[in-house]
């Protein structure tokens, strides 16, 4: 709370000045103190400046509405993890790892029964790999990272990260809720590849191998090359799943000022970009799956597309409007038809709200979305909850909010590299 | 289309029950209500100002998970908006809501990872109801559907568990009794003209197509089925008061 107020300090001379009807004595109270005390009022003042002074709304923390706060990012900070990014927005810090870790399919109970589509795509995955991070592999089928869990992300806000959260506590409803939604956003963006995970066994085709040698023994000639070229040869039919990678992905939040999932979801984002997965192969003499030491030999993950998350709240102007049992959205619309655009305005939707505005705003927007390559919106994921104020025209507009934010958003992400 | 049924009040000993069955996912859903109550030892959950909600979903032969945890945010993130919690005899106290899930697939469990959309309108259908059968004050009432979009295009409402796997976007919304678009939860990949038809259906199976006339006050013109989600809210409520009142009627 300390350092929002702070920074209000500078920025809530203008507002105080024009609504000192509201408070009797505003020179003995400094305005950290009138946040604490007043705290609807005090933004309500910030976002509605006298029609006098010609000033556009902003908010406590000096922010306009739609402004989000200053965003950065780090990648590959964790040494230990295969992947792993930091990012910082405004006062929140998220960091997240990601550990890969293998698990084989001899342990899995039923994956002698499920993998009755393995040689179909055994097939499709061999193509795939050819294709080399096309677009156009978008029916591929991830349903194995669903089912076998291959994704894991835990969210642990018990970090000390705001007064709210005790360190060691166990979870709370939020970081459960968070770390479920960080799941089926990667459940439902199918942003990682079920193909990147599996890791097959080509056992050699021996009656091929043995034509080979024949073949070698007559010519004698370009012996490697060809022995390769019959490894290759021998894909089909036989190759079967023998392992997968597991995706273990933590985020810690480390500093908590509000509006905690985009700040989580960037840093899972950057850090499966950063992710590298060591090439692994299954050996037959020993029964388990080798990796390469060779950081050379590692891959990163392809991933499709690039979601962003993007919150909001609203701030309302009558906090009783909530608890009236006369209900006044429905009926006060019409009145403000009538009466033209005398009233003051009602409500505000802030963009990427920090911890002292969550207190004050019940109403909640999650906006995810992501562009292809043509440029075409995609969005994947509404959320729009305790509220009446937000319908079909303010969540378009929310909507193209956001796509500014993801071209914002994706620079710096892409930038890591 | 197969109808939802639900039953006013079945517990006994609560302030408030509904149980609700929900055709397309065939999940049964029992709800309980009290409050006004006091919390003893919760000084944490004892606001000066308002009522403390409290949700709990429990599915029926398993324990409560994550995503149980999600929804219940969900829940309680609507309700906290139409409940009047600062009515006389609610601050400092707090009201009780718990839902179990039974029936449907995995004994009303939802596994980890899957998405929890495809019940959440029976879990507010029921909730609604406990809560009108517990008389809590509320500012207006709601309905909420589900509606898929499969590969095709096709906008499919009360889809199936089956309908919901294979879909390519899914969402549930819900309405006010005033028509306010109170909760949209849509997942999936689609972009907002899409979003803006199914709003359409959702709008047209959660109200019907009748718009709200001038003095705020609903006609309740029907369509050709004449059946609509807050007809059957309402119908539940009239017969439920009518079975409770029929000592009185002399017609009965």
């Amino acid at each position: 709370m300390g350092s929002p107020a702070a920074g209000t300090a500078t920025a809530s001379q203008q507002p105080s000045s024009g609504s000192n009807n509201h408070y009797p004595t505003p020179s003995s109270l400094p305005p950290s103190q009138i946040a604490r005390l007043q705290p609807h009022a005090f933004l309500l003042a910030h976002l509605s400046p006298p029609a006098s002074s010609n000033q556009p709304p902003v908010r406590a923390n000096g922010r306009s509405p739609a402004e989000f706060r200053v965003t950065s990012a780090n990648a590959g900070s964790l040494t230990h993890t295969n992947g792993s990014a930091v990012v910082r927005i405004g006062d929140k810090a998220a960091v997240c790892g990601v550990r890969a870790e293998l698990l084989y399919t001899q342990d899995v109970a039923s994956w002698g029964v499920s993998k009755s589509s393995s040689s179909s795509s055994s097939i499709s995955g061999g193509a795939t790999q050819g294709e080399e991070a096309g677009e156009g592999e978008d029916e591929e089928d991830d349903s194995q990272i669903r089912d076998l869990h291959l994704l894991v992300p835990n969210l642990s806000l018990s970090t000390g990260c705001a007064p709210g959260f005790i360190p060691g506590a166990p979870p709370s409803a939020l970081a459960q809720s968070l770390s479920h939604q960080i799941l089926s956003l990667l459940h439902t963006s199918r942003m990682v590849r079920a193909d990147d995970l599996r890791i097959w066994y080509h056992p050699p085709n021996l009656s091929a191998l043995e034509r080979e040698t024949e073949s070698h023994e007559r010519m004698d000639t370009g012996e490697e090359e060809e022995e390769e070229e019959g490894e290759e040869g021998s894909e089909s039919g036989t190759s079967e799943i023998k392992a997968f990678w597991v995706l273990y992905i933590d985020v810690l939040i480390i500093s908590l000022a509000g509006n905690p999932f985009d700040a989580a979801w960037a840093a899972v984002l950057a850090a499966l970009r950063d992710t590298k997965l060591p090439r692994a192969w299954w050996n037959v003499d020993n029964d388990m799956v080798l990796c390469s030491d060779d950081a050379s030999e590692a891959k990163k993950l392809h991933l499709r597309g690039m979601p962003i998350a993007s919150s909001y709240c609203v701030f309302e102007a009558d906090p009783a409007a909530s608890w009236r049992p006369v209900v006044i959205p429905g009926a006060a619309k019409e009145e403000k038809d009538v009466q033209g655009k005398k009233r003051s305005q009602q409500s505000w939707v802030l963009a990427d709200p920090d911890g002292y505005e969550e207190n004050l705003c019940q109403e909640r927007i999650c906006v995810v979305v992501d562009q292809d390559r043509g440029g075409k919106t995609k969005v994947l994921r509404i959320e729009k909850n305790g509220g009446l104020s937000v319908g079909k025209e303010e969540l378009r507009k929310l909507v193209n909010i956001s796509i500014g934010r993801w071209n914002h958003l994706k620079s710096i992400i892409e930038a890591l590299r | 289309m197969p109808r939802p049924t639900a039953t006013l009040s079945p517990l006994l000993r609560a302030d408030g029950s509904a149980s609700y069955t929900c055709p397309s996912t065939g999940c049964l859903i029992m709800g309980s209500v009290n409050g006004p109550i006091e919390l003893p030892g919760r000084r944490d959950a004892q606001k000066p100002e308002e009522a403390t909600l409290d949700v709990l979903v429990k599915p029926g032969t398993a324990q409560a998970g994550v995503g149980e945890k999600y929804v219940e945010g969900i829940l309680k993130g609507l309700l906290g908006r139409l409940l009047l919690g600062r009515e006389t005899g609610f601050p400092r106290r707090g009201i009780v809501m718990t839902l179990v899930v039974s029936g449907g697939e995995n004994g009303g469990k939802v596994r980890r990872g899957e998405s929890y959309l495809p019940i959440l309108p029976a879990l507010l259908h029921t909730l609604l109801l406990a809560l009108l059968s517990a008389a809590i004050p509320m500012s207006m009432t709601y309905t909420a559907t589900a509606v898929a979009v499969t590969s095709t295009g096709e906008i499919k409402g009360d889809p199936s568990v089956r309908d919901a796997a294979s879909a390519v976007s899914f969402h549930v919304l819900a309405f006010s009794s005033k028509g306010h678009l109170l909760l949209s939860q849509s997942e999936g990949s689609f972009d907002l003209d899409l979003w803006e038809q199914v709003y359409e259906h959702a709008y047209a199976t959660c109200r019907g197509s009748q718009p709200v006339t001038a003095d705020g006050d609903i006609s309740m013109i029907e369509d050709a089925s004449g059946y609509n989600l807050e007809s059957f809210v309402r119908k539940t409520v009239e017969d439920q008061i009518h079975h409770d009142y029929s000592w009185m009627n002399n017609d009965a």
